[in-house]
This record gives structure tokens, C-alpha cells and sequence, in this order.
């Protein structure tokens, strides 16, 4: 590869996600994908849609482009001929249409291509005569779930002059920025921190809810919907427990006690949840593309979880102090340094602990309220949207969450077989009552 | 005070076009004031005015706006 072919190289927490999905690969799974499914009430305009992905790609001509080695590093490359971006899958007449789009969407979110062949992005229209859902795929080192929910504000943005705004003014990394604030014997104060506060975590081994010795094959999700009433009933129990700061941590604790009870077989000593935070600026709309996130943990020490009040007291506690000691700016010098080992070395630091088991007994992602003018995206109504993303095994378990039109949505994306959906059902029915404060 | 609140916010938390624009009884929260954001500030405050706010006050009414910060910052100053 020639240097004249690099457009940028990754950032510090691109490398971090890129070392993830080199451990989904090692894995025999497709790598770290996250995706978006917009579900339109009728099919939304496709010529103006293709224009402006098309607009896309020219004002961030990345999302063309091919992530590949060169030396210990990554960068996006060019590529001789551009990928296709905008796909469309039509239903046929003679199948029903929940199957296909759930079948489209099974096949896209397990797609298997090589890493320097994948396209940064795709656009997968799946349509049928009752059924519409965009789907939007991304591989994780391109950018995060906030960066794609700015494409899709770009996408959907009518004013020309509205969209020339994207991306506007270009900055450097956000990490990088984050991580220039510090001089260097503060970044060294942080790096151990950092490092102590893993080891920490790591003196009490994790549960694996989903132990299971079979070999993963495909990821799969389930969606639960809540309806607005007791989306608002979630949200006040979550204000009571653990207060307006920590909406997200009563998700974990819900999902934490739910496996607890669900799961009674497996070993283990604490949940413990990575979930990362953004550094953007709320409603900026650059950096559009890489990560631009930091890790945090939760954890829970199993002997807590009986108590619920004890639970979201611990977890609250437990986030207030992290971000009082500075211990999520931590793990910045964490992911500048690792971005310098293999990503096979980074990817065993990330996940394992000292004993060599693994660290996370879910991943956690949260990305709040989603918002589009008037709820639509190119003259249509999205009637619903969710999210999914490819995980490692163990723990082979993602739990995300968003709100969209006052309905709190949990998306369960979790690796067949280590469970199947019917174990996802009924853990859904646990959790629910959780949420609901019933159980 | 609120200057300085200002410039923390406009700086390192929300994105506002036209920061000048934004009054002191604006919506901080429906500016995009998320958790993560008012835990920072939190912080912020309390190193920079040397208080602490009880973690039982983080509640929408005392940080919905730069008049309620004020307010609730002045109660635990003056204690």
C-alpha cells in the first residue's frame, strides 16, 4: 500500500473498538457492527434518499474508503473503485413480510466480509407492500452510535445550507483533544489510575450469565418495546433510585437482577458492565465520523442484588465517585497506550483479567432520547427504531437502550447459541417487572 | 458566577450556535443537558466554589436553568 492512499489514521478509541473487532473475528463472527433500523410507516422518497447518501460520501469521502494496516498502525485508505453504498431488498409478493424483514436482517447483521473489503457504512432498504425499514450498518472503528444518529440528521436535514453545517468545523479526535489537556505527568498519574482502578474491578471474578461451551455462530436480537405509560413509570422509579444522573445505571441494575434470578447456574462473584460515555458536545453535530468515546464500568457485588435499594445505591455511589476521581478521563492514556500494542495483545487487556477470565458479564450501550423533526426522515413517518451490535463471547449478551416517541426500547443482541430466543423472552419478562419496580 | 458556569457549559457540554442568545432561564435540559453532563458540572462547581452539593438535591428544578444554579449554589455558599 502506498502512503499516497491514506486519507487518516484511526484515532485512539477507533484503535479500541478496532481491537474489539478483531476479538469478534477471533471469535468466527463477522466483527464489531453496529446497526440502526429505522421502520417507516410508508416508504420514505428513494431518489432523494440515494442523493443524499450520495452527498454523504462526497462531503466525507471516508465512508468510501478501506481501514487497513500499515506498519503497527491503521489507517482508512482509498479504495480504485468506490463501494456501493444504497441497497435495496424488495419483499416478494409470495412471503410474508415480518419473516422477511426479520430474515434481511438476520443476514445483513451477519455478514461476513474481510475487514479491508467492508464498506465503512452501508444503506439497506428492506420494503415490502406493508413494511419499511432502513437499515443502517456501520463497522465500529468508522464511527459510533451518536456519529450514525448524526449521518441520519444529515440524511434527513431538507435545508441545503442546514446540511453544510455537518461536520462544521472540523476537529481534531475528541480523545486526542481530551488527552491534550493533561501534561504528561498527569496522564501518567491518569494511566495508573486507570490500570488500578481495572485491577479494582478485577479482584472480584465476573458472572457470566451465558457460559455455555457450544462455539458461537450468528448473533441475533429481540426488541421490547414499552409502551408510554410505563416507559414514563420507568423513568420515575429510575429518577427515585438513582436520582436524574443515573437513568442509564437503572437499566444495568434491572438487566443485573434479572439474570441473576434467570440464570441461577453460573459462577461468579459480581456483574460487571462496560458501557461507554461520549465526548461530544450534546447536540454538536461534528465530528460526524470515528469514536469519539471512553469507557466506564459498572459493577455489583452479587451478595447486593437481592436488595434493590441497596443495588441502585451501590451502582449511583459507585458512578459518582468514578467521575469525582476522574476515573472515566482515565482510561484516555489507557486507550492511547493500548492503541500501540497488537490488536490481539490489546484485545486480551481489554477483555481478560489477570487470571485470564473475562471481565464483562454484558455490554451496555444507552444513546437517550431520539429525536427528528416531526418524526421523519425524508417525508416519511418512522414509526419505530432500534439498535443492535455484534459482541464478543463471552459474555456473547448486548443490552442497549434508546427512547424514541416517549417508548423506552431495549434491543437484546445476543450470540446463538450460548441462548436462543425463547431464554431471551422469558429473561425479557424478568426484566420488564424489574423496570416496572413489580418484581 | 453564572459567567463562569456559562463558559463551563458552552465549552465542554452543549453545543449552542449562538451561546450569547441563550438567557438564563433557557432550558438546559431541553438544550441537550444529559446525566453525564450535569454530573460534570456538579463536579465543576464544587471545586470551583469550594461546596458540596448533596447528591439528594440533583433534581431537575436546580439545574433546569442558569437561575436555578445560581439559586442553588448561593444556598450552600452562604451556609
Amino acid at each position: 500500500m502506498s502512503n499516497q492512499n491514506i486519507i487518516e489514521r484511526i484515532n485512539p478509541a477507533d484503535s479500541f473498538t478496532l481491537a474489539m473487532d478483531q476479538e469478534i473475528r477471533n471469535d468466527g463472527l463477522p466483527g464489531s457492527y453496529g446497526c440502526f433500523a429505522l421502520e417507516f410507516i410508508s416508504s420514505p422518497n428513494i431518489p432523494v434518499l440515494q442523493s443524499r447518501i450520495k452527498e454523504l460520501s462526497e462531503r466525507f469521502p471516508i465512508i468510501l474508503s478501506s481501514l487497513q494496516q500499515h506498519g503497527k498502525h491503521f489507517f482508512w485508505c482509498k479504495r480504485e473503485k468506490a463501494p456501493k453504498l444504497f441497497f435495496q431488498h424488495h419483499c416478494p409478493s409470495n412471503q410474508e413480510e415480518d419473516a422477511f424483514h426479520k430474515d434481511q436482517i438476520d443476514s445483513l447483521i451477519n455478514y461476513r466480509k474481510n475487514r479491508e473489503d467492508i464498506s465503512p457504512m452501508e444503506f439497506h432498504f428492506i420494503t415490502g407492500s406493508q413494511k419499511h425499514t432502513l437499515l443502517i450498518r456501520w463497522i465500529h472503528p468508522f464511527c459510533d452510535a451518536r456519529g450514525t444518529e448524526l449521518i441520519l440528521k444529515f440524511l434527513c436535514t431538507d435545508d441545503i445550507n442546514l446540511r453544510m453545517k455537518f461536520g462544521t468545523p472540523e476537529t481534531k479526535p475528541l480523545v486526542n483533544i481530551q488527552l491534550e489537556k493533561y501534561r504528561w505527568w498527569q496522564r501518567i498519574n491518569l494511566f495508573f489510575k486507570g490500570k488500578n482502578f481495572i485491577k479494582k474491578l478485577d479482584t472480584l471474578p465476573s458472572i457470566q450469565p451465558l457460559t455455555n461451551t457450544n462455539a458461537p455462530k450468528k448473533l441475533n436480537f429481540l426488541i421490547q418495546r414499552l409502551t408510554e405509560s410505563e416507559s414514563q413509570q420507568v423513568t420515575q422509579l429510575a429518577r427515585k433510585h438513582v436520582g436524574i444522573t443515573g437513568t442509564s445505571l437503572y437499566y444495568i441494575g434491572c438487566l443485573m437482577r434479572a439474570l441473576d434470578t434467570f440464570y441461577t447456574t453460573h459462577q461468579g462473584e459480581a456483574y460487571c458492565v462496560p458501557y461507554a460515555f461520549n465526548l461530544r458536545k450534546q447536540r454538536a453535530v461534528t465530528p460526524m465520523t470515528g469514536n469519539h468515546i471512553c469507557a466506564l464500568f459498572a459493577q455489583a457485588p452479587r451478595n447486593i442484588l437481592d436488595n434493590r435499594e441497596e443495588l441502585f445505591n451501590y451502582l449511583k455511589k459507585q458512578n459518582h465517585d468514578m467521575i469525582r476521581n476522574q476515573q472515566d478521563y482515565a482510561f484516555l492514556p489507557l486507550m492511547w497506550a493500548g492503541s500501540w500494542l497488537s490488536l490481539n495483545d490489546y484485545g486480551k487487556v481489554l477483555r481478560l483479567t489477570d487470571s485470564g477470565s473475562e471481565r464483562s458479564s454484558f455490554w451496555f450501550s444507552d444513546i437517550g432520547q431520539l429525536n427528528f423533526p416531526n418524526n421523519k426522515f425524508i417525508d416519511s413517518e418512522i414509526k419505530s427504531i432500534f439498535h443492535m451490535c455484534q459482541v464478543t463471547t463471552p459474555p456473547g449478551l448486548a443490552f442497549l437502550s434508546c427512547i424514541y416517541k416517549d417508548r423506552l426500547t431495549f434491543s437484546y443482541s445476543f450470540i446463538e447459541p450460548l441462548t436462543n430466543c425463547e431464554q431471551i423472552k422469558m429473561l425479557q419478562d424478568i426484566v420488564r417487572l424489574e423496570l416496572l419496580g413489580q418484581s | 458566577m453564572k459567567t463562569v458556569i456559562r463558559d463551563f457549559i458552552f465549552q465542554e457540554l452543549i453545543f449552542v450556535t449562538d451561546p450569547k442568545q441563550f438567557s438564563d432561564d433557557d432550558d438546559l435540559l431541553e438544550a441537550g443537558l444529559d446525566s453525564m453532563g450535569i454530573m460534570r458540572l456538579i463536579i465543576f462547581i464544587e471545586e470551583q466554589y469550594g461546596i458540596t452539593l448533596p447528591d439528594t438535591e440533583i433534581e431537575p428544578d436546580n439545574v433546569q436553568n442558569f437561575n436555578a444554579l445560581e439559586q442553588w449554589i448561593l444556598k450552600h455558599k452562604n451556609k
